[in-house]
């Protein structure tokens, strides 16, 4: 089976087993290794892109449910040189970062939620973060991070992701 | 003093932005589509004989280049004791051992021919508990155990005892003997943890101009060298170790296992071959913390002056000695730690058994050994009515005080601490509010821990850009040694500003012997050498510079970038015009420099089968816990935490409050849920992210730290290690203050909610341990 889909703006054609993880296909076939395959059942995040804007776990993700679909990885966040991502700006500035492994996850996780959740409190904060798992850090710097990034953003009047309100 | 100030500061992360990017690549990020797939065949038996092991169809599977099986690998490796072949030799000793490897072009071909290995296992009788294992009539796990290669001497050996080590000061027998003490006797119980690094164990080996290359995910480029060069029997310079970025390492790769199957595939098919664990094979086969039998008695006088104290700590090592066989040693230093004591002897054993070996994994027998002896040390304030903090205070080790093997302690560190932690108390306040009903108990315990001093070696280079590159074999495994402790200590010697230290990712061929980044040890050992290196490029640096400026060497100083004269900014001239000068007249800047443990020695006879006599630099933290028990669920919520912790000197306090943090909610694991149990026929029951409770960000909170600075410390400007220890004493907090609330004894970890619930209602059987003799000389083998 052809499944054909966007990946990271580009399009991009899959022929093969539709139930195929869409993790494996990103990392495998497309190289794009910034996703990491770490529980690959659905417990950990580290694996989390944007399908059509929404984060999910590509290891729970059978390609052939995303023909047709937008499919955001890590990298394409923000490609080359491109700044950063505000969460990624405040996850550098905490010095939240450890192993790493993790963060790619978080970042796409917490990238959905504070675009739509600009008001987010900490217990919300921490309650979107139940499905990213974190070995190293102990959570606390990044929920920290991720708090001090709504703030700016509303001391700015902008959405998280440069969408003025 | 100025190298310290232009060494101190809070320098971010240089790795941080292309982690956060995905641009980082792992190990395991590093697969390319002409490597060949390596896959085990491992043991579904937990003990065995095999009868018959054929590989011969497998060869003709399709894709298939190669199988391997122990012949072909056949020396043997330990830590102590040679005991432990790549690939099973004759007999299985866990469930999951790997018997045979195939490589093949693709992953699914090398699966599908696993089908076509032909084995034949004589079950046998499996030993799968240390009380087990220490029947006089108990099946050896070894059963050659006498012919193995001892690596290192002075251990003593039986059957099932893979190695045990003793301390022994003071005439211990008189002490219990007295008239005017006490004797307090507890028992303790502890499970296995799993480290879960997100890279699982994974290496890519490949043949190059006659030698091996292992690219991999390790802590211990050079154990890895070491061990290959002994299970391929070739010399160890034949190997070499190159480390990427690791994601995350706890200790679990802090000793080879499955990367020098990479190197014999490749030397057998010359091409490149990944071998990487699934999630399920890393857990199920995971170098877990050990789990641990303690028994420990003291003899206390109604002053509170602790007379005596004995204790028997078994080791569960699994199947091969492995790491246990040197933490043995660690007893005599955690369990022996803490306290003032008149008179002690401390027996500590690894025992065979056949289940998955366990390993090293972040502060290794210090976590359930402050556990026991802070448990221990509440149970003798209650039996004599002392208040635990006051007794604390009292007895702590200070200054001139001796430790279990005679060392003599330097400077009062806990007393000051247990100081600090009431006024961190003070100044945070307490959350007894919080509990809302539910049972609430504070506890605030002690702990010893030390920096695993031992061998580094550093070269610096000079450039004449005015960079320097620092070349060691340090990893970063997220501890952020290699991007902020060294290069702000290699720029703070050399007048630059850390983004100019290069620091080279290890690699066994171009730097020299390391003994890895754990311990404690990458800033202290690592730091010192690199310290070392720096003196003999400011030497040359300095002479040259005085030759142009025409001053005396000991009248320049490094700084911004220049040879500047002492007292006059802006004087001088620029490193790079100074590197260029002596590129032409003395050659390229370069320095090299080495660092070793100064072996602090023991009191004599004090110490018997211990790799380390007395620790170089010893390290103490305070942890306060606050819990709330729900009675009607058994779960315990933490409250509130807060560390004291012993840093000698802090050199990027931002950096030292991340690794608290994270240490510290690894222990909350480790206390409250992480539990590893056996199946009925030997396997790790929680080889999954849903069976294995990893700490969430909900079960988390801020801990609230103080970094206790100016404790002596023979590291380089007085640092200490700061990443290992802050796990040491939380299940010691947690487990005294879920005791407090309960007002019932806890003698295990983890503290489950069925198991609290058990406690609350008296349903949880202690711990007996008919395998541990009554007198403590007849659990030594003398």
């Amino acid at each position: 089976m052809t499944v054909t889909f966007q990946l990271n703006g580009e399009d991009c054609r899959f022929d093969g087993d539709p139930m195929t993880p869409l993790v494996d296909i990103l990392r495998q076939e497309r190289f794009l290794t910034g996703t990491k395959a770490v529980c690959r059942e659905g417990f950990c995040g580290a694996c989390t892109v944007h399908v059509d804007d929404e984060a999910v776990p590509s290891c729970l993700k059978p390609v052939g449910l995303v023909h047709g679909c937008a499919v955001t990885t890590i990298e394409g966040m923000s490609s080359g040189n491109q700044a950063l991502h505000p969460l990624q700006v405040n996850f550098e500035a905490a010095d939240a970062v450890q192993c790493g492994m993790c963060f790619p996850g978080m970042v796409m996780s917490l990238s959905a939620f504070v675009r739509d959740n600009p008001h987010a409190s900490r217990p919300e904060i921490k309650a979107a973060m139940v499905g990213n798992i974190c070995r190293c850090t102990g959570y606390e710097r990044i929920v920290d991070a991720v708090a001090e990034c709504l703030d700016q953003a509303r001391k700015a009047g902008q959405l998280v992701g440069g969408i003025h309100v | 003093m100025s190298e310290l100030s232009a060494t101190v500061m809070n320098l971010p992360r240089r790795d941080a932005q292309d982690k956060l990017r995905g641009r980082t690549k792992y190990t395991n990020d590093r697969i390319r589509p002409d490597m060949l797939h390596a896959v085990l065949l491992r043991s579904t038996v937990p003990a065995g004989r095999i009868r018959k092991l054929d590989v011969s169809a497998a060869l003709r599977c399709p894709g298939v280049r190669a199988v391997a099986t122990g012949a072909d690998a056949p020396g043997l490796y330990g830590i102590g004791i040679a005991d432990h072949p790549l690939l099973a030799i004759d007999t299985i000793r866990y469930h999951g051992e790997p018997i045979a490897v195939i490589a093949a072009e693709t992953e699914e071909q090398a699966r599908a021919a696993l089908a076509a290995i032909m084995l034949e296992v004589e079950p046998l009788a499996p030993v799968f508990t240390m009380a087990e294992a220490l029947q006089p009539a108990a099946r050896l796990v070894h059963e050659g155990w006498r012919g193995y290669e001892v690596i290192t001497e002075g251990g003593a050996r039986a059957g099932n005892i893979a190695w045990e080590a003793k301390s022994s000061r003071g005439d211990v027998d008189a002490a219990f003997a007295r008239p005017d003490i006490r004797i307090v006797e507890s028992s303790f119980t502890v499970g296995r943890q799993s480290h879960v690094p997100f890279e699982p164990r994974v290496a890519i080996g490949s043949w190059e101009d006659g030698r091996a290359h292992i690219q991999t995910s390790t802590q211990v480029p050079w154990t890895v060298r070491n061990v290959t060069g002994r299970v391929m029997q070739l010399s160890p310079g034949r190997v070499r170790v190159t480390v990427p970025p690791v994601g995350g390492g706890f200790g679990l790769k802090f000793d080879a296992s499955i990367e020098p199957i990479t190197a014999l595939l490749a030397r057998m098919t010359g091409r490149t071959v990944v071998l990487e664990n699934t999630r399920q094979e890393e857990m199920a086969t995971c170098l877990c913390r050990e789990n641990a039998e303690i028994r420990i008695r003291s003899a206390v006088t109604a002053e509170g002056y602790i007379a005596g104290r004995e204790a028997v700590v078994l080791m569960d090592c699994g199947a091969y000695g492995g790491e246990q066989v040197f933490l043995t040693t660690m007893t005599a230093h955690t369990l022996g730690g803490n306290y003032r004591v008149g008179a002690t002897r401390l027996v500590s054993r690894a025992v065979y058994t056949n289940t998955p070996p366990n390993g090293a994994f972040r502060a290794c027998n210090g976590v359930y050994n402050t556990f026991a002896l802070e448990r221990h040390t509440d149970e003798i304030c209650g039996a004599l009515g002392f208040d635990p903090m006051e007794f604390r205070k009292k007895n702590v080790l200070g200054d001139g005080d001796l430790g279990a093997t005679g060392q003599v302690f330097e400077a009062d560190v806990l007393g000051p601490m247990l100081d600090r932690m009431e006024a961190l108390r003070a100044s945070t306040g307490t959350s007894e509010a919080k509990a809302d009903g539910r049972l609430y108990g504070i506890a605030t315990t002690v702990g010893t821990w030390f920096v695993f001093v031992g061998p580094s070696a550093a070269t610096v280079n000079l450039n004449a850009d005015g960079s320097a590159t620092l070349v060691t074999s340090g990893v970063e495994i997220g501890s952020g040694t290699m991007v902020q402790s060294l290069p702000q200590m290699v720029a703070g010697q050399l007048g630059l500003a850390p983004d100019q230290v290069i620091v080279r990712e290890a690699d066994t061929d171009a730097a020299g012997l390391d003994v890895g980044v754990g311990g404690g040890r990458t800033t202290v050992s690592i730091g010192a050498a690199s310290i070392a290196a720096c003196a003999e490029v400011r030497e040359k640096l300095l002479r040259t510079a005085g030759e142009m400026l025409q001053t005396r060497p000991e009248d320049l100083v490094l700084r911004d970038g220049r040879v500047e004269i002492t007292g006059r900014p802006g004087s001088g001239m620029s490193i790079p015009a100074v590197v260029a000068h002596a590129q032409a007249t003395i050659g390229p800047i370069t320095g090299s420099g080495a660092f070793t443990a100064r072996n602090t020695p023991a009191m004599s006879g004090c110490a018997m089968g211990h790799f380390i006599d007395a620790l170089d630099i010893p390290v103490f933290v305070v942890h306060e816990a606050e819990v709330a028990v729900d009675p009607d669920t058994g779960h315990v919520e933490v409250l509130a935490y807060r560390v004291v912790q012993d840093v000698g000197r802090a050199l990027n306090p931002r950096a030292i409050l991340g690794q608290i943090q994270g240490g510290v909610v690894q222990g909350l694991g480790y206390a409250l849920h992480e539990e590893v149990t056996l199946t009925a026929d030997g396997r790790i029951a929680q080889d999954d992210f849903e069976t294995y409770r990893l700490p969430l960000v909900q079960d988390v909170v801020p801990v609230a730290a103080d970094l206790y600075e100016g404790a002596p410390s023979m590291g380089p400007l007085g640092t200490k290690g700061a990443g290992e220890v802050p796990i040491l004493a939380v299940g010691a907090a947690i487990g005294c203050a879920v005791a407090r609330a309960i007002g019932k004894p806890v003698q295990q970890l983890p503290l489950t909610p069925p198991r609290v619930l058990r406690l609350l209602h008296e349903r949880e059987p202690p711990p007996e341990f008919p395998h541990i003799a009554p007198g403590w000389a007849a659990n030594t083998l003398g």
